[in-house]
């Protein structure tokens, strides 16, 4: 995401220009969503999720600080959030074991993702599989470090040790990406 | 110092911030840190980041027809927003204005409240006034026309020998009433002062002030042989009689 249209959508944002939500999906839209899906696991959940968020970041862009958090940040924690909430009272109204959903999480993989994401889905493989399933578990199980430490039988201090690794690695990954994109941009 | 920063980077709270996951402690240590270290600073960008990439290998195209529900969503939330707002400063102006108004009322109730009382007790007070003044008149009345009176003419001496006063005693119904004709002029440092002795008991009477209305009489205590006495005392009156300056005696 460039910085240049993150800062015009801030500055949309502060303003409570309409523009701003159009942009913010248009930029946004398909990654939340997919965080979304990624935490319900439903069509129709993860469209409700994407736009209950979108009306929280409408209604909380006064309270957004740049210098707390980047744009991305922000609106991924309400996503996540608001995805998390949404499991939990649909679970509850269903009258399952939260944990029990909570735990297929993990064995989702990467069921779903689009073929124009395929480049995505090959960074993904290049994580390895120990990393991936913390990652997973913390960014989209809605758990903390102790509850993923004992929903996956992995000590906590294991827990700690993958996910800054696993952060690293995708650091690498997505940095040679960035690059790779960068040469091909310059190429053509 | 650097030891502080490595020690705080190998702590897991700049990933649980980055996870809105810390306690309202933790964050304000971590922004702290974020604020102050530049190293803290750009791991957490750096953390932002690989967030990012992460969240984008998870992407789905976003179906279609979403976009304009979302957008037509918020519109109408900034809409009800701006009516809330106005029905909200609407609201604030009505209690505003009614909070003011029974603040008067209240205010105005309390003030005349208060004068009630005011004006109660001034009614009271004159009514005892009255009922006082009622019965010193009955008194004086029966004491002026009662064949029993007895009517004693009183002569001053020495400095209050042109003292003139008449009083009224009447052994049956116990009264006594002076009528102070005349009270000479006294240098401006002494006054006339008053007392009765009733049963053995000496009564401070008071000053006699100059008298404007001559005709005017003056209770006296009764008592079986008292006797009243005038004397000549130091301006402000005395606590006790100065016995040499008596000016005048009245027995009854």
């Amino acid at each position: 995401m460039s910085t240049l249209i993150e800062k015009h959508i801030v500055s949309l944002l502060a303003e409570k220009n309409d523009r701003a939500i159009a942009l913010l999906y248009e930029n946004y839209g398909d990654t939340l969503y997919g965080v979304a899906h990624k935490v319900v696991k439903d069509d129709d959940l993860a469209q409700d999720v994407l736009q209950e968020s979108f009306i929280k970041i409408w209604k909380k862009a006064d309270s957004y600080d740049s210098s707390k958090a980047k744009l991305f940040t922000w609106l991924f924690r309400i996503t996540r959030n608001t995805a998390i909430d949404k499991l939990r009272s649909t679970n509850n109204k269903a009258g399952r074991e939260i944990q029990i959903d909570v735990s297929d999480v993990y064995n989702v993989g990467v069921k779903g993702i689009d073929p124009d994401h395929m480049d995505i889905q090959d960074n993904l493989d290049k994580l390895e599989d120990k990393y991936r399933v913390v990652l997973e578990a913390l960014f989209f199980g809605g758990m903390t470090q102790q509850e993923a430490s004992e929903e996956l039988d992995i000590p906590l201090g294991t827990i700690k040790s993958r996910l800054k690794i696993g952060l690293r690695e995708l650091g690498k990954i997505y940095g040679t990406t960035m690059a790779l994109a960068l040469i091909l941009n310059l190429l053509s | 110092m650097k030891e502080k920063i490595n020690k705080f980077l190998d702590s897991d709270l700049l990933e649980k911030y980055l996870l809105d996951q810390t306690t309202k402690e933790e964050a304000q240590q971590t922004e702290r840190y974020i604020a102050m270290y530049p190293e803290v600073r750009e791991a957490y960008g750096q953390l932002q980041a690989n967030l990012e990439a992460f969240a984008k290998m998870y992407s789905r195209p976003t179906p279609e027809g979403l976009k304009e529900i979302i957008v037509r969503s918020a519109k109408k939330e900034k809409k009800t927003l701006v009516r809330f707002y106005k029905y909200a400063v609407a609201a604030c102006v009505a209690i505003a204005f009614f909070a003011g108004s029974s603040y008067f009322f209240w205010n105005q109730n309390q003030s005349l409240q208060q004068e009630n009382t005011l004006v109660n007790n001034k009614i009271k007070y004159l009514e005892s006034n009255m009922m006082n003044q009622l019965e010193d008149m009955r008194n004086q009345f029966i004491v002026l026309n009662n064949p029993d009176t007895k009517r004693v003419e009183v002569k001053g001496k020495e400095e209050g020998k042109d003292l003139k006063a008449v009083a009224y005693i009447n052994p049956v119904k116990k009264l006594s009433y002076i009528n102070l004709g005349n009270v000479p002029e006294l240098p401006e440092n002494k006054v006339f002062q008053m007392w009765t002795e009733v049963n053995g008991e000496l009564v401070n009477l008071g000053v006699i002030k100059q008298i404007k209305d001559k005709d005017k009489l003056l209770a006296l205590p009764y008592g079986e042989k008292a006797i009243s006495y005038i004397t000549v005392e130091p301006q402000g009156g005395n606590s006790s009689p100065s016995v040499e300056h008596i000016v005048a005696n009245i027995s009854y």
